[in-house]
């Protein structure tokens, strides 16, 4: 069992850190809370508004994955986006079912990730190269993905808010999801 | 929906804003088409930088033990029955990586080119078998006698979606068992519970678990343990909706092993 819990992980441990994770194995869920648990309860407190609420998800998060592990394949992405990808589903739909309305809140745009400011007290593993995929994505293209990501904004809204056509919105929204990828691609794992 | 408006929705997919109903509509989609589901993974993992990039809050002090303490609980105690079933669905795990086993083009029915993905199939099925030993050792069952065997399970017409991997272990000395992962399925409650079949060439069935769950993904894992029966025969597996239609089925390979 890989319990690093510092530097980019290979696909062939993060296969084997979920297989840990799927046998109940206590120094895999350890790594793994390591590893992934900062950003889990960040986008709790961003989503869900209070630290009680990114308790919850972060352990519903990890339970989750425990349940879904046998699906996971390092093969067909990354942990990192799989776990995030679960934690923000799951937010979603809390909020859904607590607001019963189809969307989350809205956060501060001014809350959208800054590309500056990469330094922590404690750096988290994933998050300099997010920041520097991030770098690649005008100012005006973090806010658009930011209102959709974080606010839970369709397209549609979206346009019908700024004035601009719907497919316009579709179009830079993929743009810029592309241009990230692109970026990420630069870094991929070993 | 084809390709062409799967695409478009895909952003949106990606950024969890779509409406539940094309949300499922998409997912559908995704589970056949390799070409949309690799876009997606893309734009999934570009839309995740996102959220990765946040400045971190600190995390409460006792949180790591409460998810250990939650995670443990589910997978139960080292040495009893929900242990063995987590350690066995590991070896499942691996398979379904390894081999791309259930929910792959070659569930689609494109009769086209089915020659050829099955083929393919069969390839990665054979590697599955080989890189299969290594996980199995973690097994606690796992013994020389013991022989592992493959299987898929495919649509039938009359319900046209969904698939599944099977993993029977037939040992002569110890307990068999067999392990059922289906995904896919409609979460219509009208259709439950789903019944897993194991049926030889006599005709003869047995039962192997009950699905009376599934989770958002239409899947769920089924595990079965035989203390009396042989399951050496038994190699045509069913699964069967409440009114007895057969939803889901395939055949489990008993010639090769691992073991």
């Amino acid at each position: 069992m890989n319990g690093r819990t510092e530097g980019p992980l290979f696909a062939r441990e993060e296969q084997q850190l979920v297989e840990g994770l799927l046998a109940g194995n206590e120094d895999a869920v350890r790594t793994l809370y390591a590893r992934f648990a900062r950003p889990i309860f960040t986008m709790g407190l961003r989503l869900l508004g209070s630290a009680e609420a990114a308790e919850e998800l972060t352990q519903d998060v990890f339970l989750t994955a425990w349940r879904k592990a046998a699906r996971f394949d390092s093969a067909r992405g990354r942990l990192s986006t799989w776990l995030m990808t679960i934690a923000h589903n799951l937010a979603v739909d809390r909020l859904r079912r607590e607001t019963g309305v189809t969307r989350p809140t809205l956060v501060l745009v001014d809350e959208v990730p800054e590309v500056a400011g990469a330094s922590e007290e404690e750096p988290l593993i994933e998050r300099d190269a997010a920041i520097r995929a991030l770098e690649s994505l005008s100012r005006a293209e973090r806010t658009l993905l930011a209102r959709a990501y974080f606010g839970g904004l369709t397209a549609r809204e979206i346009a019908e808010a700024d004035g601009i056509p719907l497919g316009t919105v579709k179009t830079r929204l993929r743009t810029a999801l592309i241009k990230v990828r692109r970026a990420n691609q630069g870094k991929e794992r070993p | 929906m084809n390709c062409v408006a799967v695409r478009e929705e895909l952003p949106e997919f990606a950024v969890g804003v779509l409406a539940t109903r094309d949300r499922v509509a998409v997912e559908r989609h995704l589970q056949w088409c390799s070409g949309c589901r690799k876009e997606a993974a893309e734009l999934g993992e570009a839309a995740a930088t996102f959220a990765l990039a946040l400045a971190p809050a600190p995390l409460p002090d006792d949180l790591g033990e409460r998810v250990v303490a939650r995670i443990h609980e589910a997978a139960g105690k080292p040495g009893s029955r929900r242990r063995l079933r987590t350690a066995a669905a590991v070896a499942v795990a691996a398979m379904v990586a390894v081999a791309g086993l259930g929910w792959g083009a070659v569930m689609a029915g494109r009769a086209e080119r089915f020659a050829e993905r099955a083929a393919q199939a069969e390839r990665q099925r054979a590697a599955a078998l080989e890189q299969f030993q290594g996980v199995l050792r973690i097994l606690p069952f796992q013994a020389a006698a013991t022989e592992t065997h493959l299987g898929q399970l495919a649509p039938t017409l009359a319900l046209g979606r969904g698939g599944g991997a099977v993993l029977q272990l037939v040992s002569p000395t110890q307990l068999d068992f067999v392990i059922v992962i289906v995904n896919g399925l409609p979460r219509n409650p009208a259709l439950r519970p789903f019944r897993i079949a194991l049926r030889n060439d006599a005709g003869r069935e047995i039962g192997a678990g009950t699905i009376a769950e599934l989770d958002a993904d239409g899947g769920a894992e089924v595990f079965r343990q035989f203390v009396n029966t042989d399951l050496t025969g038994f190699t045509t597996v069913l699964v069967r909706d409440v009114s007895g239609q057969v939803v889901l089925e395939g055949t489990i390979d008993q010639r090769s092993s691992p073991a």
